[in-house]
């Protein structure tokens, strides 16, 4: 990894920061998936299990609906080609994961707060809920970063964008719901074990879906 | 050779009639339609790894011949995913009452099924022939470490109870009658893709020497976008003096 990530990187937040519309667009879809979910559920007390499963369901949409845009936007406003002749695949795969990866953490911590207080929902295994974020964050900025550069230039990318990351991610909510729900039941149930195995598989996950990603990108970014 | 094939087909289906009915199922004669369920998940594994092999094949090379080996590999292996699927659910509907449970494997498989319908869908939006072999490889590639998480990893995991026994062959429970009737399935389903296989690459490849015949007499468009402008190339005119 060059420096060159550096130069996309602040590239990409320059651009958020002059129009603010991806980051505003994505805060305003965390808030109405989480008042919708209080919505639905205002008479019934949320199971650690249900939680979990709601939570990892407004992240992965969240991801899809906002992930995609930092390559996409690349071939929508002209500028995917002047990219490819001044920077290396492997630096702009980097400074858009890692934008992407950031962008991520902002949504999933507004998300997860606004989550917690309108279901009245409690943390009991503090580093474990961390850790089953942070390892959901890290795979969706680099599932979500290669599959926004398969398609960016295929036709209807933007809804493909969404078909292709979803499959690739599932895996990853299965790991997620297993260690959310044990980081979040207040009762003991849950074996605290099992959730440490998911809660350190995601993390595992989160790396390798960001170690691989600069070598696929590679292979489609300079065609 | 065909006919060797189906009558070995015959023989091998009259035989798993005759073996012994298996112990520690509801219905212990219809359990036989696991002599069919069984290959097809493990075929349907290999054909998808050696898809993404083909798939990586191609990333090196850039030869679309093996992109036309990963193409059959992935539709063979999604057919055997289907084939798992369609014979799963019998099963269950049969011995455990209900045709979905909810069972880990299940769902495993159906996920996977799912990866493969958006590699198919990524192929499908992808008109540029070259770029569709890459980015699909890629995704293929991708779709590889999911894939085996799926399939070996997740319905192992301590937290997982399924209904699907993982250790009936490595503690000898398959055996006799019934273990050899399993395997001559297995052997004349490999046998079969195998054939099929080899068909499906050959119509690949002349569907590239086709495509190659009509570039001379088609135009050059814009890589990808079926909606894209025409591209002409920019041509020399003489003058005239």
């Amino acid at each position: 990894m060059t420096k060159g990530w550096r130069a996309i990187l602040r590239k990409e937040i320059r651009s958020e920061m002059r129009q603010r519309s991806g980051l505003i667009t994505t805060v305003l879809f965390s808030v109405f998936t989480v008042i919708t979910i209080s919505f639905a559920t205002f008479d019934l007390e949320i199971s650690p299990q249900l939680g979990a499963g709601l939570l990892c369901v407004a992240m992965l949409f969240a991801a899809i609906v906002a992930l995609p845009r930092a390559v996409l936007i690349e071939e929508e406003q002209g500028t995917g080609d002047l990219l490819r002749l001044v920077a290396k695949a492997e630096d702009v795969y980097w400074g858009k994961a890692i934008y992407n990866l950031l962008f991520m953490a902002i949504t999933s911590l507004v998300l997860t707060v606004l989550f917690l207080g309108f279901t009245r929902t409690g943390v009991a295994i503090p580093w474990l809920f961390v850790a089953c974020i942070a390892g959901s964050c890290a795979a969706y900025a680099g599932t979500v970063t290669l599959c926004g550069a398969l398609v960016a230039q295929a036709s209807n990318r933007n809804a493909l964008a969404g078909v292709l990351s979803v499959p690739l991610l599932l895996p990853l909510s299965f790991l997620a719901v297993s260690g959310l729900r044990v980081a979040l039941d207040l009762r003991g149930g849950f074996n605290v074990g099992n959730g440490a195995i998911a809660g350190v598989g995601l993390l595992c996950y989160g790396a390798a879906s960001l170690v691989i990603g600069p070598y696929l990108f590679a292979a489609v970014w300079k065609r | 050779m065909k006919y060797v094939f189906a009558l070995a087909v015959a023989a091998v289906t009259l035989w798993s009639f005759y073996v012994p009915d298996a112990v520690g199922f509801q219905h212990p004669e219809l359990a036989r339609i696991f002599f069919w369920h069984f290959p097809c998940p493990i075929l349907a594994s290999v054909l998808l790894i050696a898809g993404g092999w083909f798939s990586w094949k191609y990333t090196k090379t850039n030869d679309l011949v093996w992109d036309v080996r990963a193409v059959a590999m992935m539709e063979l292996g999604y057919l055997f995913c289907l084939m798992t699927m369609a014979t799963g659910i019998m099963f269950s509907q049969v011995q455990w009452g209900a045709w979905w449970q909810n069972d880990p494997r299940q769902t495993s498989f159906l996920m996977v099924l799912l990866i493969y319908a958006a590699y198919f869908g990524l192929r499908g939006a992808i008109h540029d022939e070259n770029r569709r072999a890459s980015n699909s490889g890629v995704y293929a590639l991708a779709a590889l470490l999911p894939v085996l998480f799926l399939i070996f990893v997740f319905p192992r995991l301590p937290q997982i109870q399924s209904f699907h026994p993982s250790d009936s062959i490595m503690k000898g429970q398959i055996k006799g009658g019934y273990a050899y009737v399993v395997i001559s399935v297995l052997v004349l389903v490999s046998w079969l893709t195998a054939w099929l296989y080899r068909i499906r690459v050959r119509t690949g490849l002349l569907e590239l020497k086709l495509e190659d015949r009509n570039n001379g007499s088609r135009l050059e468009t814009n890589s990808g976008d079926p909606a894209g402008s025409t591209v002409v190339r920019p041509v020399r005119v003489p003058r005239e003096s």
